[in-house]
């Protein structure tokens, strides 16, 4: 079987971040600032992943606006032909620097939003970024390039998903995704906190289809289910190693977001090895790729080339064993695992209101490893 | 029924680039790429935000005298509807 090259690049290029999320999906094993991969370093893997035939490059962190070289790779990036997506946070970017950025062939921006009302907004991200957001919108929407509103959705602001919506639709937005809250990282330490109920989870698809509906040519919404409450697993990365590249801040080249907390992944370096080495010889690429390592029910399964087998990372930190079936499939042995967190964060969100939450924050980075 | 006015000038939406090669050109938008098949690719190199649907419509049929004209202005309709519901072509 041939090997198919990357479409993407994701550029986590810094783990610094003002923001402190609950639902952040980065490791909870931060990179330190000093160990940052340097924009030379960078220059090199967007052009390598260029001839290779990838096409997107996600410019991610941490936040991205806290390197203070941005401009120098989005305009390196753009150099090597990459179509290039910046997903911020807007802490750190004002007008200047935004025109900065599209001067150096930023093609779009991708803003974060926590919710609709600054309180509640604020509350989430740990830090008072609401009012800067919208402003910073509005400057987004004096340049030609592709603005999406992202939003993150959980157990804590689905009720206001109508009025979100609204609120971002008033910022002009191409695109609108709204994104459920996957469980890695500190997200997963906040779990029970963030898990929607199924009768959320209702009201919301309603309200998202009447959306797109009544937005339609003028703004497109995409949404990710969340895969806790789906019948099958998601298709994670379009399977492992088979399209999808994320280089961490110090320059390490991991199948998806999450492979660290995989035990045993060595992970190699692109400061030591070229890109297309990597993704064709890396042990932590060929460790899932294709359908040799997959177990009963997923081996002989039809839905196998579908999924995959589902998320590697998800299989492990709830089954302890990431060559297992994804437990949130229907058909996974394990599926209890799933049921149990879903009635727990339920019952919980039943009886405390957010603010007398104990929110586990995400840290920034140390300055040095 | 099309919803795609006589006198609307498509264009591409902003952020969306064509990238690729010059063989094979791509379509480059947010989280996605299309490869443009070659009647694709003649609808939109006439997309410059100039020209109108109908214009575009009759040059194309001047180039496809082969084809049906209302087969053309239904198919052209169709796949700048598709791409405008994508926001990748504003009408």
């Amino acid at each position: 079987m041939t090997l198919p090259n990357p479409l993407a690049l994701i550029a986590e290029i810094t783990h610094r971040c003002p923001l402190h999320c609950v639902y952040c999906s980065n490791p909870l094993q931060l990179a330190a600032a000093d160990s940052e991969l340097p924009a030379s370093e960078w220059r090199r893997v967007f052009a390598e992943a260029a001839a290779m035939g990838v096409l997107h490059l996600h410019l991610t962190g941490g936040e991205p606006v806290a390197r203070h070289d941005l401009e120098e790779l989005v305009a390196s990036a753009r150099e090597a032909g990459l179509y290039t997506n910046l997903i911020t946070s807007g802490l750190g970017l004002n007008q200047d620097r935004l025109a900065r950025l599209v001067g150096a062939g930023l093609d779009h921006i991708q803003l974060s939003f926590q919710d609709s009302q600054p309180e509640r907004a604020d509350q989430i991200a740990g830090t008072k970024s609401h009012a800067h957001k919208i402003e910073l919108a509005h400057w987004i929407r004096e340049h030609s390039i592709a603005f999406t509103a992202n939003l993150v959705v959980h157990g804590h602001n689905l009720n206001y998903l109508q009025e979100m919506l609204v609120f971002l639709e008033e910022l002009r937005p191409d695109r609108i995704e709204v994104a459920h809250t996957q469980y890695y990282g500190w997200a997963l330490k906040n779990r029970v906190a963030l898990m929607p109920t199924a009768v959320q989870l209702e009201n919301a698809l309603r309200v998202l289809e009447a959306a797109q509906v009544r937005v339609k040519g003028r703004i497109r919404i995409d949404s990710v289910l969340p895969d806790y409450y789906a019948k099958f697993p998601k298709g994670c990365m379009g399977g492992w190693g088979q399209r999808m590249i994320l280089i961490t801040p110090s320059g390490e080249a991991w199948p998806c977001h999450a492979a660290g907390v995989i035990p045993g992944l060595a992970f190699d370096n692109v400061r030591e090895q070229s890109l297309s080495t990597i993704w064709n010889e890396s042990c932590a690429f060929q460790k899932f790729r294709g359908e040799s390592w997959m177990q009963e029910p997923c081996r002989t399964c039809e839905q196998r080339h579908a999924d995959f087998g589902g998320c590697r990372c998800q299989a492990f930190l709830l089954t302890g064993d990431a060559a297992a079936t994804d437990p949130v499939c229907s058909l996974s042995p394990r599926h209890d695992v799933v049921l149990r967190e879903i009635r727990s964060g339920q019952s919980s969100n039943v009886t405390t209101n957010s603010q007398l939450r104990n929110w586990i924050y995400r840290p920034n980075p140390s300055r040095s490893s | 029924m099309m919803a795609i006015g006589e006198n609307a000038k498509p264009a591409l939406a902003a952020g969306c680039r064509w990238g690729g090669s010059k063989e094979q050109p791509v379509l480059l938008f947010p989280e996605g790429a299309i490869k443009v098949q070659a009647t694709g690719l003649a609808i939109l190199q006439l997309c410059d935000g100039q020209r109108s649907f109908s214009e575009i419509v009759s040059e194309l049929q001047e180039r496809y005298p082969e084809a049906p004209a209302k087969r053309i202005r239904e198919e052209s309709a169709n796949f700048l509807e598709q791409l405008n519901a994508k926001r990748i072509v504003n009408l």
